[in-house]
């Protein structure tokens, strides 16, 4: 009788906990069955993968670098800060992480594009922002950027506000005890930071499809060459998706013991 | 010494500023070379003070100058980083990341000073706490104690005019804190600035100040040397600090003092008014029946409690007259000392003092 009620408990909560496990990990097996493993060098090769690899890469490496220099000051700000506002403003930071892509996409036209908001005054210079590989990188660091704040502020708190306290009576200004001390003690944060905000970098779809269209070379990432390739010849699709599996899993490594404990 | 030099050399300072639930208004001067010890209960003001004066909490109303250089005067204000202050921490807080030299090196860098005369310097003032071997250690190489004295070298590679030093000896164990101790006294001798040391061990004050200033609730309740402090505190802390048992009381001229609870204490030497009486825990004899003889004054009191300290024992007494007792190890078992318990407490008048309130 107990035998049997504990049985059923089991059953109760280990079917949907194994339907959890299935619907998360078939798709990833899937994809690893599908792949013809003896075509992957060939089709990475196709003239479509290498323009958008480079691509891939270098506004990935580009919105690391704007994350780098410019949300490692406002994460400094918002580590120190114990103002009201704070919470509001780190509130805000969180928006791209809930918001749908495309709507991100959106919104950057309505910033940059020809009657945007800041986008109206770069037209009579002759600037154009949406549809070049500009705005892929603004699309990117508009969705990276926030993971890279919140982990490198998160790591900041961590630090005593005390050696701050010090640093400042031994001459320091802000910037030099940012560089010499602060820094230096949260380069793990930063790591994780950084290696967080590339990966979602690199996954970027619907923003940077509205915002940035799919041009070959010049907008078309490897994410929306998948999306093109699934229609022309599958096989290309599942051998890019596999690479970027590949790199998923690698940058989860490198999160491993910090991040994901 | 007149208060326009002592403007001009060492520390004026009158610091005024609300943190959280308490409001700090405390004054303090002192002249070049001097320490003054800052004691106090926790959540008193002390630290509050202390950072006031680096810069880092900034004064509602008030002023600091320090060598005849005015820090703040309540309305402009320098920088942390632009006042000639050194500022050692308890837990030492070194950069974890850079070796002892270079934490020595870091103010000196920091204010401009070329990279090899920096670390000249650092090894300078290395070697002066004692720990020129040890220049490569990283933080965590080094022992606590010898971490407090890294950070003291740092703070004095600056050639501070004002050296601030919060619970510097706080966080070490009891043995490195007395040779970490006599360390800090052999350095602060050759230091030639004012320095502010907040403590709230007795030891550490009465051993390295000059000076003791007592900050309770945000104001300072007691000003003088250790010598005018010990024999004669002025508030209950204080009284604790120092060991003595202390009544608020009035007192009339046949030498009958009249505690603020009640209680009544005949003393040989009288005050009259507003006085304060202290009574020394070693002159307390502790009797299980009403004590024969010249002692004037006895009370029946309960005992409380009942700590060891090395040899003696505290016994903390309450009744009509509140006292702590010291008494031998040996008198406790032979009068059967419980808490709990009831005993007879006599103290001769000769050993009871009054000064005025």
């Amino acid at each position: 009788m107990r035998y049997a009620a504990r049985w059923r408990s089991r059953v109760a909560l280990g079917v949907p906990a194994a339907l959890a496990l299935l619907l998360l990990v078939v798709p990833l097996v899937a994809l690893l069955l599908r792949a013809d493993w003896a075509r992957i060098p060939s089709d990475l090769a196709t003239p479509t993968v290498l323009p958008a690899l480079r691509l891939s890469l270098t506004t990935t490496s580009v919105t690391a670098v704007l994350c780098l220099l410019l949300g490692t000051p406002l994460a400094w700000f918002l580590a120190r800060s114990e103002h009201r506002a704070t919470s509001w403003v780190r509130a805000l930071l969180t928006v791209p992480l809930v918001l749908p892509p495309v709507v991100g996409g959106v919104a950057l036209l309505m910033t940059w594009g020809r009657n945007g908001l800041i986008g109206q005054y770069l037209t009579p210079f002759g600037i154009q922002i949406p549809f070049t590989t500009v705005a892929v990188v603004l699309a990117e660091t508009f969705v990276a950027m926030p993971y890279y704040v919140l982990a490198v502020e998160g790591a900041m708190r961590g630090l005593d506000p005390r050696l701050e306290s010090v640093a400042r009576t031994l001459g320091a200004s802000d910037v030099r005890y940012l560089r010499t001390v602060g820094i230096p003690l949260v380069l793990p944060g930063i790591a994780s930071g950084l290696a967080l905000a590339w990966a979602r970098a690199l996954g970027e779809f619907g923003a940077t499809i509205t915002f940035a269209g799919n041009f070959q070379g010049r907008t078309q990432t490897l994410p929306l060459l998948v999306y093109v390739e699934l229609e022309r010849d599958p096989q290309v699709a599942v051998s890019i998706s596999i690479m970027l599996l590949a790199v998923s899993v690698l940058v989860l490594g490198v999160l491993r013991g910090r991040w994901l404990r | 010494m007149s208060a326009a030099s002592r403007v001009s050399a060492g520390l004026d300072a009158r610091i005024r500023l609300s943190r959280g639930e308490i409001e700090v208004d405390v004054a303090l001067t002192a002249e070049p070379g001097q320490v003054i010890g800052v004691l106090g209960p926790n959540g008193g003001g002390k630290t509050t003070t202390i950072l006031a004066l680096a810069g880092v909490l900034h004064l509602a109303e008030g002023h600091v100058r320090v060598g005849g250089q005015v820090w703040d005067d309540g309305r402009h204000r320098l920088a942390p980083e632009q006042r000639a202050v050194g500022l050692m921490l308890a837990d030492s807080l070194l950069f974890p990341h850079l070796r002892a030299l270079d934490n020595v090196a870091y103010g000196p860098r920091s204010r401009g000073v070329g990279r090899h005369e920096a670390r000249d310097r650092a090894r300078t003032e290395l070697e002066r706490v004692g720990l020129s071997d040890r220049a490569a250690s990283r933080p965590r190489e080094l022992s606590s104690g010898q971490q407090a004295r890294v950070a003291l070298a740092r703070a004095l590679a600056t050639d501070p005019a004002l050296l601030l030093l919060d619970e510097p000896l706080a966080a070490l164990d009891p043995d490195t804190r007395a040779r970490t101790r006599s360390d800090l006294a052999a350095r602060l001798t050759a230091y030639d600035g004012v320095t502010v040391l907040v403590t709230h061990d007795p030891l550490d004050a009465l051993t390295l100040a000059d000076h003791l200033v007592f900050v309770e609730d945000g104001r300072v309740t007691q000003f003088g040397t250790p010598a005018e402090v010990l024999s004669e505190p002025r508030s209950a802390y204080v009284g604790t600090v120092v060991g003595l048992n202390l009544y608020a009381a009035q007192g009339d001229s046949h030498g009958h003092v009249h505690t603020a609870d009640g209680g009544l204490i005949v003393t040989t030497s009288p005050t009259e008014g507003a006085v304060w009486a202290t009574v020394p825990p070693s002159a307390v004899s502790l009797h299980r029946h009403h004590p024969e003889g010249s002692p004037r004054n006895a009370w029946r009191l309960r005992i409380a409690s009942v700590t060891m300290q090395g040899q003696s024992a505290r016994i903390g007494l309450v009744g009509e007259v509140p006292l702590t007792a010291e008494v031998t190890l040996e008198s406790v078992t032979a009068l059967g000392l419980q808490v709990g318990h009831d005993v007879w407490a006599a103290v001769k008048a000769t050993e009871v003092r009054t000064y005025p309130r």
